[in-house]
């Protein structure tokens, strides 16, 4: 069963969706796919249908995404798949994309004239001591458990890492009734003032209102929660799950462990396609290239939010506008010049909060902290491959051929987790990475056969 | 010239019978078709020889000896070089389904019987008797109880070790650029550097034609795009080589556990901006390949259908105009050596010893079936 | 761990099979979420060391099982219980 679309969105958070309401104004047939049950995207990871939760992501700096939810949701016309992987990309050689879709119940193949990218982003994965044990999450990881399963994995939890959303997750977690032992920024306080004040100029507008972590440390100093600088995480120990972290200052008792390192961008797609790649912030991951309409280097395909590189919510729902009348504009739907003008203010409220993204970037910048790696220590947790494993063949060659050696990268999470900091290790700016392969999620065989 | 199995192993064979030797990758050693493979030691006639007239099946009949020798090569290498490569030689079955398939295993086990090989015909019951993941589709095997698989990850990879311990010269990332045969020496450039030898191999694999041309010669190889798929890791349950006479497929399991399933199934190799297949980006996956690859285990081994496919690869092999590999002198261009095409992981610890002893100077008649003379009539217009 | 219970009304209690045992969970919650109010432990790796899920947005494959009678292999992060479903962390 092939369905054909105008246009196909991989990503239902704040950039598919706003692509999506654009396109849709402008009478394009457009499905938006995503493997959540429900659209939000990882800022408003929503609680299944059957929960009620009063008060769900009231706050305010949430109000605009919530609004943006509430229409994309209501707009029937809009065709959404849940609960359903794009596992594969291609071009026909009629010149449309081909997607192949899973889920559970068995796969499916869409066509589409033009595809855009919204895929958002993952959690940096870093290494460290003990980092497998049960009970060490990603931060972002753990805060989704609570946005949308209403559950907080521990009594004495620990976040520890460079980036200050951490306060944030912490700040949630303590106001839903969850025990926070500490937040260990690795940095110390030093460096993410002056980061901020280097920075203030540019980001000054922002800094006031849309920096919550101000507000989420005041929450933090209510509940007594201690935040500690310079306070380097360098392993989590317990047997058969977390006991403890020791930082540099010496040892927290806990049961649970979100690691907050920062974000790379969801890159499997565009680099299956080949498209133009650059590597992106401080955090590491690939960015996809993209024109002033959010098209990649592949005619035809777009890509949009963290796809081009981590920069948060609002500027995802900027990006997914422009583009969404970019592609209207390539397909005829609407001129360019009109597209252009409708697209202006968005693209100034884009570069100033890219402007802000790259403040946060600085203060979060993790490479002075990534923790010393022992022997020991997985460094590919999907096929167990331990660092000392990896280091006998850092001399020189490629990530591709330290990955055929070692198989670090060849498991479940096609290397998402561990290329970062296999390339971190490498040290060559000019390693393309790990080769992109089909499919960009594991699949059952059977699903695939004819 | 070629970092890959062939490469590497020549070499190290080379040095340990004292010779100086250096070996040029264009890349990291064995990340060619050696590091792409499905890794199967397959010593039965294969499918791709049955399915193109008697006349080529004949022919590839008389390359049986090399299996024979390659087995004990295969035999003996880990302990040669002191490393495990996860070599399993367990056995491998060879499936049929249709009658018609039955018949033609039946005349290829004859074959391979009269050449000395020690495969045999087993019915269904007792295919599954050995192999309980077997579907009961299957009517007839032919068993070899010598076949198995390496793992392809590891086996260049330790060789190059191997060479390198012995003493050879170990170039990584030094593309060949040009080479000029200068009196009785090749001369070989890369960007910074040139090399001087009184012998050279060119072990390029899919590339042999282009540095072939370096020297204004004709190797008649071509580059095929093939694609592989690996599940999730299993628990142990394929211990053997599975192939399939009348379909394409080979499947095992590795060491780690994924079942690896492939068998010559195509990929699309990628056109350069004049539209000519280039060799420098891989091959675009074949939907119906794959879908019709992964078909065929399900229908061999109906356990694999629920298991997670968590990556399918292409790569890019060589293939001779008449599908057996080419090995040996240039008769046009004595003290260059060419060898690459067809199963060359299998054959290849097996072409590499024998090159290392013809270039020492004893003449190896095994390779004379698969010697570049065959070719030498498009080279008859070549000028030196 | 803790399923917060204040200001939210949960769906239907259900149960599943996990591991070959009963357990009560909530309708349409995630599977890893009803896995981890047992045992932040899903397997054990090569090593014979404990693990639990990782990234709960689908990437990592950490919390992947096994749903009988089928057989397929899913990631408990993105799939909701339902009523009936037999899951093995095998
Ligand atoms: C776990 C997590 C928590 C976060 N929490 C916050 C926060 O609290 N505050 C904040 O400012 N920022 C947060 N971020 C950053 C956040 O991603 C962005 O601010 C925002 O959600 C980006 O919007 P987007 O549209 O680019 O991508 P996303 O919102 O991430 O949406 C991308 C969507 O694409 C889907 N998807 C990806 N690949 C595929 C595929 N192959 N097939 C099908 N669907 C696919 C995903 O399921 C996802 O729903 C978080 C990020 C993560 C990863
Ligand atoms: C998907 C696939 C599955 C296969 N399955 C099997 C199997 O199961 N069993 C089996 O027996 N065979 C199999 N084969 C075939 C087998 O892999 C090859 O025959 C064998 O690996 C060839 O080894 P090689 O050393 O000749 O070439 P390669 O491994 O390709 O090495 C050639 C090397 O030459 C280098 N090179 C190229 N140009 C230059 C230059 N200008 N200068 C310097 N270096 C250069 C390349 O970088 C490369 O490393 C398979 C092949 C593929 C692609
Ligand atoms: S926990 Fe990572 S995929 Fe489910």
């Amino acid at each position: 069963m092939t369905d054909h679309y105008d246009v196909a969105i991989v990503g239902g958070g704040p950039a598919g969706q706003a692509a999506a309401l654009t396109l849709d104004d402008l009478k394009l047939k457009t499905v938006v796919i995503d493997e959540q049950p429900q659209a939000g995207g990882q800022i408003l990871r929503q609680p299944p249908q059957s929960f009620r939760i009063p008060g769900w992501m009231e706050d305010r700096t949430y109000a605009p995404l919530v609004e943006l939810l509430r229409r994309f949701e209501a707009r029937t016309s809009i065709h959404w798949i849940g609960s359903h992987s794009v596992i594969g990309l291609r071009r026909e050689p009629d010149g449309l994309f081909a997607l192949t879709i899973c889920s559970p119940d068995g796969l499916r193949s869409i066509t589409a004239a033009r595809v855009l990218i919204a895929a958002g982003c993952q959690d940096l994965a870093v290494p460290l001591p003990g980092w497998t044990l049960p009970g060490v999450y990603s931060a972002g990881g753990m805060q989704a458990l609570l946005k949308a399963q209403r559950i907080v994995p521990g009594e004495q939890i620990v976040l520890a890492g460079t980036h200050p959303l951490q306060l944030l997750i912490a700040a949630q977690l303590v106001e839903a009734g969850g025990g926070v032992a500490a937040v260990l920024f690795s940095q110390p306080h030093g460096t993410m003032l002056k980061a901020g004040i280097r920075n203030s100029l540019r980001a000054f507008d922002r800094l006031s209102t849309a920096f919550p972590a101000v507000r989420a440390l005041a929450t933090l100093r209510k509940h007594g929660v201690k935040v500690l600088y310079n306070a380097p995480i360098q392993a989590i120990c317990g047997t058969d799950r977390v006991a403890a972290v020791q930082h540099s200052g010496g040892e927290i008792a806990c049961d649970a462990v979100g690691l907050c390192y920062g974000f790379v961008s969801q890159s499997s797609l565009p680099r299956m396609m080949s498209a133009k790649m650059r590597r992106a912030g401080p955090a590491g991951g690939w960015a996809t290239l993209c024109d002033e309409w959010m098209q990649s280097s592949i005619q035809g395909l777009y890509v949009a939010g963290e796809t081009t590189g981590v920069a948060g919510a609002n500027a995802a729902l900027a990006s997914g506008n422009i583009a969404g009348f970019g592609i209207g504009a390539e397909l005829g739907a609407i001129s360019r010049d009109e597209a252009a003008r409708r697209v202006a203010r968005h693209r100034a409220n884009r570069r100033s909060l890219l402007r802000f993204a790259r403040l946060l970037d600085e203060i979060a910048d993790p490479r002075p902290f990534f923790p010393a790696l022992r022997d020991d220590t997985l460094v590919c947790r999907c096929e167990d491959v331990a660092f000392a494993q990896i280091g006998p063949v850092l001399d020189g060659r490629s990530a591709n051929a330290v990955k055929l050696v070692t198989r670090c990268g060849m498991g479940l999470c096609q290397g998402r987790n561990c290329e970062p900091t296999l390339l971190r290790l490498l040290d060559n700016p000019n390693d393309p990475g790990f080769t992109a392969r089909f499919p960009a999620r594991p699949v059952p065989i059977s699903d695939l056969a004819t | 010239m070629g970092g890959g199995l062939i490469g590497c192993a020549t070499a190290w064979r080379l040095a340990r019978e004292g010779a100086k030797v250096t070996v040029l990758d264009s890349g990291d050693f064995g990340m060619g078709a050696s590091g792409q493979n499905a890794g199967s030691l397959h010593f039965q006639l294969e499918r791709r020889f049955l399915e193109n007239g008697d006349a080529l099946a004949e022919q590839a009949t008389r390359t049986a000896a090399l299996n024979r020798l390659a087995i004990s090569d295969w035999s003996s290498l880990e302990a040669d070089l002191a490393t495990n490569l996860h070599i399993t030689m367990n056995g491998g079955l060879m499936v049929a389904e249709t009658a018609e398939e039955c018949a033609l295993l039946e005349l290829k086990i004859a074959r391979e019987n009269a050449e000395g090989l020690r495969t045999r015909m087993i019915d269904g019951h007792e295919a599954r008797q050995i192999a309980p993941y077997l579907s009961e589709a299957i009517c007839a095997a032919g068993y070899s109880p010598d076949e198995g698989h390496a793992d392809a990850r590891l086996v260049t990879h330790a060789i190059a070790i191997a060479a390198d311990k012995t003493g050879a010269l170990l170039r990584p990332r030094c593309r060949v650029q040009s080479i000029r045969r200068v009196c009785r020496e090749y001369v070989v450039r890369t960007a910074a550097e040139q090399f001087a030898a009184s012998q050279i191999l060119i072990a390029c694999g899919a590339w042999t034609a282009h540095v072939a041309a370096m020297l204004n010669l004709h190797v008649p190889l071509f580059p095929v795009g093939l694609l592989m798929n690996a599940t999730e890791r299993v628990a142990q349950v394929v211990p053997h080589l599975v192939q399939h006479v009348g379909r394409r497929l080979s499947m095992k399991q590795t060491h780690s556990g994924n079942l690896l399933i492939g068998g010559g199934w195509p990929s699309r190799m990628a056109l350069d901006a004049e539209g000519r297949f280039t060799l420098y980006r891989p091959p675009a996956v074949i939907e119906a390949s794959l879908r019709g690859n992964l078909r065929v285990a399900i229908d061999v081994a109906p356990m694999v259908a629920t298991i997670n496919l968590v990556r399918s690869w292409t790569g890019i092999t060589a293939i001779s105009a008449d599908q057996l590999p080419i090995v040996g002198e240039i008769p046009a261009m004595p003290g260059c050596w060419v060898a690459g095409g067809g199963s060359a992981f299998t054959l290849g610890p097996t072409f590499a010893r024998l090159i290392a002893q013809s270039m020492s100077g004893t003449k190896c008649e095994e390779l004379e079936i698969v010697a570049p003379s065959r070719f030498a009539h498009l080279n008859s217009f070549m000028g030196q | 761990m803790m399923r917060l219970d204040h200001g939210i009304e949960r769906g239907r209690r259900i149960q599943i099979i996990l591991d070959g045992e009963r357990v009560d969970v909530f309708e349409g919650e995630t599977l890893a979420a009803a896995m981890i109010e047992q045992s932040s432990a899903f397997r054990r790796d090569s090593n014979g060391m404990a693990r639990g899920m990782f990234c709960n947005m689908g990437t990592c494959g950490e919390c992947t099982v096994t749903l009988l009678p089928g057989g397929q292999r899913v990631r408990a992060c993105l799939v909701p219980a339902q009523v009936g479903m037999d899951v093995t962390r095998d």
